[in-house]
């Protein structure tokens, strides 16, 4: 018989009670979650004491990509992605600024700091009252420019019905490959750069994709019998705008200590070498500190995807302009009984959220083992 | 191996606890748990009531849980948890309608509250089409506390003479002045986010197809793709022309104050805006602010209704059929409704502890065609609500009458309405 | 190429003063050394020097350019750091390409300049890896090629060496002096290691509390020590100081040391009898055995030996005199056992006088 050391034991049985409730409580409830989503538990007598569950396969997946009444639920997905890169963009951009800003110790560094991550502090609720009122249509920030004599701004921060960069769902298949295929370039150009051996292959599958779509794009079957055009809504400007000022503080927090941890003798090399401050941040400070800005990236994707609150109090439920997969899949759950379709946005936006995360964790594995 | 034991058996019992904290089985001490979304605003109305119960039953510890925040939308999802979870509170408040019998009566949730009808008389208390609206053919489902119009016009009597118009009678008059007022700078029609263009839409749709045809609407023999459908979201596509175009960040408090503040002629809106327009901007009915029933629904009540009922397997069963006695007493009734501003579903209330609005709309009540509210759940179940919510945003955007009636086909036959 | 020059160069923070007026003259192409103990201010001053630290007062020249207020970039100088401050996300190419970078160098130019330098330090197989893929020396060497590869007018190390094992340190030294000769740069590098100061400077600097105490060739600061401090601080054990006064004995006169050790001058002097005086003695300075009788039997004593212990082809032999002890360096090895009375030859001919007021060293 083999054996166990007695420390393995204790450490097993020490972890036992962890892993059965992260087991049950996480895992299990995501698959049952899965579960849920291939059925057809919904609708009339969804609530009671034994529901009614046919499995009906990917049908709940397929109906919110391609089905024709659920235009809304594409739009909430196109609106989370756009406002996801804008908060990624945004939140980052400015969280950096103030980073550098601070970085370079101004007077009361600590008070600014302090004030700069204070947003953090409030719940999305707050914020989102606050800033409703602030970008309501004839107040707060539209009035602004009448402080120094100018005409008050006329944008409809929260309730614009106007959209830019708009494409037709009906080519989403098209749509997709001509994505995958400017992707795939970009990366072979970045690798051609950087004069790794790779380059070629990615470029070569770029164009081949690129130019297969080019060619024969028009045979890919269309995705809905009609015209349905989703692009980014001006209206979640105020949205992405009051997440950014609750989160370029946290942004800024994490940059800020990345800064500090890095040696000055660093900063005075690159001094030295004829770096000026915007150089060495350039080329020496934000690329050292890359692993913050890719959990930066992490955190604000989960956060922009899982948003809920701060829609809901800024432009409430039903609002088609500014409505998010998660708050669609709250009311489809809670409001219209629609468990299984619920269910099935769950689902979706954690993919989503896995698209993130598993590179993430694929190359910090990597990097470990490297190490080791 | 005896320590290891000891460690496994602490480890599981660790877990055990864990699960069984959730299944700590209720008691049965003397309380009564109510479940809502009144606070706020509301409150005072439902704590009167509370206090009227405990006066009766100082035995009774009554537990008021209440859910706030998004006009019912929160607690009605903690609400579908608790039942899904096998633990019901005692008696909960819902639309009375459909949004109660698609939800819970049609899942077999809920007692048939007949018999607490014919024990107290209520059949005979309550309009007849009330009744058959909050019940089906299998029973009485819901306890109705309170009435609310929906089709009401509002307006300031003042502002109007300034600008040389009237209140309008039909949409044609409408139509007729708005464009004037739109040379005023003045917007014709106030509106607020998502659900006021529901509720807007409701009373366009009853003038348009009138009461017969949009009660066959509900009933599944009138299509809503059919002409006198399509005709309806034309007539509601005009009409929103005259609208403010920040409609979709606007609460329906602040697309009332747009008529108070003379920035808009006319806002349509339930008559809990005559609460808000008396108490909170301090207008006198009649002379400070004046309302019409909406163009073209003259003769019509859209009436919508809170109600309790008692879902099946309720702890404090007997305390619960006590609450709801109360609940559609006279007594209970005339000391909530005056609070909430609100009209008592009863047919013998006291009207002269209410106030002029009331007095007015209690009449109409007795008078009036009554009929179902879309927007506030009494003549579709939830998942059309949920669904229309979503035709609505596509109207918004595409103001294309055809596709918006098609689509509200489609959710019809999706939700089963009318089988 | 280019002269460096301090005068009266302050360093104060706030109403804390780390350097006080500090006068120094580097000719071209030298090596300087700055030695001293730490927080000395050596640093600081090599720091103002790179124009990262600002000068409080006074006036910095580096060739014919006051530099007070110009940029770091701008001084046209390369810095090797202790920790080699290397770029840890750049491979050894883009650490030594980046100043040339900066600089605007084509990436031809870049290429050529920083193969060269790789080659003279012999890092060509190297160049495609990270800081963190290497060892000490060649990180080291990487700091060097990220300095050399600028061609400035000045290199400034700051203990570059101090992070290395005791071999490599030798081996590295050794380098770097070979380095200087070959390319000829003014170097101003600061240790607190006075053997590394000893071998490679052309002149050293002694800092002590933010002041000179000494500037002078690895051996006029060994010989003639102007203060007692430089006496102490360079060599290895440090001199042996005893506080004594000037007086006459048998005729001849020197000093009568405070336990009664008479040493005497060994040329005429003008220090008047009983003035208080330290007299200093360089442990090698001191011979045993065969090799005491060179000195005059007036330079010998009898002392009790406490301690020896041999250093390779030295022993260190720590003894007491009238209740002093002290240490000295003999050539060749000597295994004495402690309690041993022997007799020991002082070469008086290096003795050090300081005044014990001012701790300076007196002219005799």
């Amino acid at each position: 018989m083999r054996t166990v050391s007695k420390d393995r034991i204790l450490a097993g049985v020490t972890l036992l009670p962890s892993i059965l409730l992260v087991g049950i409580f996480v895992y299990g409830f995501i698959g049952n979650t899965f579960w849920t989503s291939l059925t057809d538990w919904g609708g009339v007598g969804a609530l009671s004491e034994n529901p009614e569950k046919n499995y009906v396969g990917f049908y709940n997946y397929k109906d919110l990509f391609v089905g024709f009444l659920s235009s809304g639920f594409r739009q909430d997905l196109v609106n989370a992605i756009f406002y996801s890169v804008f908060l990624l963009i945004g939140a980052i951009g400015v969280g950096l600024f103030i980073a550098i800003l601070l970085d370079n110790k101004p007077k009361a560094e600590g008070f600014f700091r302090t004030v700069f991550l204070y947003p953090m502090s409030l719940s999305f609720i707050v914020t989102g009252t606050i800033w409703r009122w602030l970008l309501a249509p004839s107040g707060g920030v539209n009035v602004l420019p009448t402080y120094v004599g100018a005409e008050p701004f006329n944008f409809r921060w929260l309730s614009s019905t106007q959209s830019i960069l708009q494409f037709d769902w009906q080519n989403i298949l098209s749509f997709a490959f001509n994505v995958i295929s400017i992707v795939l370039i970009v990366i072979g150009l970045w690798l051609l750069g950087k004069r790794s051996k790779h380059a070629a292959k990615w470029l070569v599958a770029g164009i081949v994709i690129g130019i297969l779509v080019y060619l024969f794009g028009d045979m890919l079957p269309k995705a809905l019998i009609m015209e349905e055009k989703h692009g980014f809504n001006l209206a979640t400007t105020g949205i992405i705008l009051a997440t950014i000022w609750q989160y370029s503080g946290y942004t800024m927090a994490l940059y800020l200590a990345g800064f500090t941890g890095i040696s000055q003798d660093l900063r005075d090399a690159a001094m030295l070498d004829g770096a000026s401050t915007f150089n060495y941040y350039r080329h020496i400070a934000i690329p050292l500190i890359q692993p913050i800005t890719i959990s930066a990236i992490i955190i604000l994707s989960h956060i922009s995807l899982k948003m809920f609150d701060l829609i809901f109090a800024m432009t409430g439920p039903d609002n088609g302009q500014t409505g998010h997969p998660a708050l669609n899949m709250y009311l489809t759950t809670f409001r219209a009984n629609d468990f299984a379709r619920g269910a099935a946005i769950a689902m979706l936006l954690f993919f989503l959220a896995a698209l993130f995360i598993i590179p993430y964790l694929i190359s910090s594995y990597r990097n470990k083992d490297e190490r080791a | 191996m005896k320590k290891l034991t000891l460690l496994l058996t602490s480890a599981l019992a660790a877990l055990g606890l864990t699960l069984g904290a959730s299944a700590y089985a209720a008691d049965q001490k003397n309380e009564l748990e109510i479940f809502s979304w009144w606070a706020g605003d509301e409150g005072p109305a439902l704590e009167a009531l509370i206090k009227l119960y405990n006066e009766k039953y100082p035995d009774t510890k009554l537990i008021n849980a209440t859910v706030t925040g998004g006009s019912g939308v929160n607690a009605k999802a903690v609400l579908k948890t608790r039942m899904l979870g096998g633990e019901p509170p005692d008696s909960f408040q819902v639309h009375a309608g459909q949004e109660l019998i698609g939800t819970w009566v049609k899942s077999d949730r809920m007692e048939d509250l007949t018999p607490l009808f014919d024990e107290q008389g209520w059949k005979d208390i309550f309009p007849e089409g009330l009744v058959s609206l909050i019940g089906t053919d299998k029973g009485i489902w819901s306890v109705p506390v309170n009435i609310h119009r929906s089709n009401d016009i509002w307006f300031i009597p003042k502002n109007l003479e300034k600008w040389g118009i009237e209140a309008p009678k039909t949409w044609d008059e409408f139509l007729a002045v708005a464009p004037k007022l739109k040379e005023q700078g003045v917007v014709p029609l106030s509106m607020g986010q998502n659900w006021t263009a529901n509720h807007l839409w409701e009373s366009v749709a009853l003038a348009s197809l009138g009461a017969e045809k949009w009660e066959s609407l509900w009933s599944g023999d009138l299509k809503f793709n059919s002409p006198e459908g399509v005709a309806a979201w034309d007539l509601f596509g005009k009409i929103l022309q005259y609208t403010n175009d920040d409609f979709s960040s606007l609460s329906w408090q602040q697309a009332t104050d747009m008529v108070v503040d003379g920035r808009a002629a006319f806002n349509i809106m339930g008559d809990w805006a005559a609460g808000y327009l008396n108490t909170t901007k301090k207008l006198e009915p009649n002379t400070g602010f004046g309302w019409l029933p909406s163009p073209g629904t003259s003769g019509n009540f859209i009436f919508l209704a809170d109600s309790f009922g008692l879902p099946k397997g309720a702890v404090h069963r007997e305390n619960a059929l006590n609450w709801l006695a109360l609940l559609g007493s006279k007594e209970g009734s005339d000391a909530f409704n005056p609070l909430k501003g609100s009209i008592s579903p009863r047919k013998d209330s006291d009207l002269s502890k209410y106030n002029k609005y009331a007095e007015s709309a209690a009449a109409d009540f007795a008078r009036d065609t009554i009929v179902g509210s879309l927007a506030h759940g009494v003549v579709a179940n939830e998942g059309f609500m949920n669904d229309f919510a979503s035709v609505m945003e596509t109207f918004l955007k595409t103001r294309d009458s055809k596709v918006a009636a098609e689509l509200a086909q489609q959710i019809a036959t999706k939700n089963k309405i009318g089988q | 190429m280019a002269r460096v020059e301090l005068e009266k160069v302050f360093k104060r923070y706030g109403s804390f003063e780390t350097v006080h007026g500090i006068d120094l003259a580097i000719k071209d192409n030298e090596f300087v050394v700055l030695v001293g103990p730490s927080g000395c201010g050596k640093s600081t001053i090599l720091r103002m020097i790179a124009g990262l630290e600002e000068i409080s007062d006074g006036t910095m020249r580096i060739g014919d350019r006051v530099v007070n207020d110009i940029d770091p970039k701008s001084r046209n100088v390369a810095m090797v750091f202790q920790n080699y401050a290397l770029y840890p996300h750049k491979n050894v190419f883009d650490n030594m390409g980046f100043s040339l970078k900066m600089a605007g160098l084509s990436r031809n130019e870049i290429k050529e300049k920083v193969e060269q330098a790789a080659k003279v330090l012999e890092l060509t197989p190297y160049l495609d890896r990270k800081p963190a893929a290497l060892s000490g020396g060649q990180r080291q060497r990487v700091a060097m090629g990220r300095a050399i590869v600028r061609d400035p007018d000045v290199f400034l190390f700051d203990e570059p060496l101090s992070n290395l094992d005791a071999q490599l340190r030798t081996q590295m030294r050794m380098e770097l002096k070979k380095l200087h000769i070959k390319m000829k740069t003014t170097t101003i590098y600061v240790t607190h290691d006075q053997v590394e100061a000893m071998t490679l400077a052309d002149r050293i600097v002694v800092i002590k509390d933010g002041t000179i105490h000494q500037v002078g060739t690895p051996i006029e600061v060994f010989e003639k020590p102007k203060t007692v401090f430089v006496a102490k601080f360079i060599g290895n054990p440090p001199t042996n100081i005893m506080a004594g006064q000037v007086a006459e004995q048998g005729g001849a006169k020197g000093i009568l040391c405070e336990n009664g050790m008479f040493l005497p001058f060994p040329h005429e002097t003008a220090l008047e009898i009983g003035r208080k005086v330290l007299a200093g003695i360089r442990p090698d300075a001191i011979a045993a055995e065969e090799a005491v009788n060179k000195f005059s039997p007036a330079w010998q004593y009898d002392v009790q030996v406490l301690f020896s212990e041999i250093v390779g082809g030295q022993s260190l032999l720590e003894f007491d005199i009238n209740g002093t002890s002290m240490v000295a360096e003999l050539d060749g090895r000597h295994k004495v056992d402690p309690g041993t009375t022997l007799k020991l030859g002082f070469d008086l001919d290096r003795l050090f006088v300081f005044d014990p007021e001012t701790n300076l060293a007196l002219d005799w």
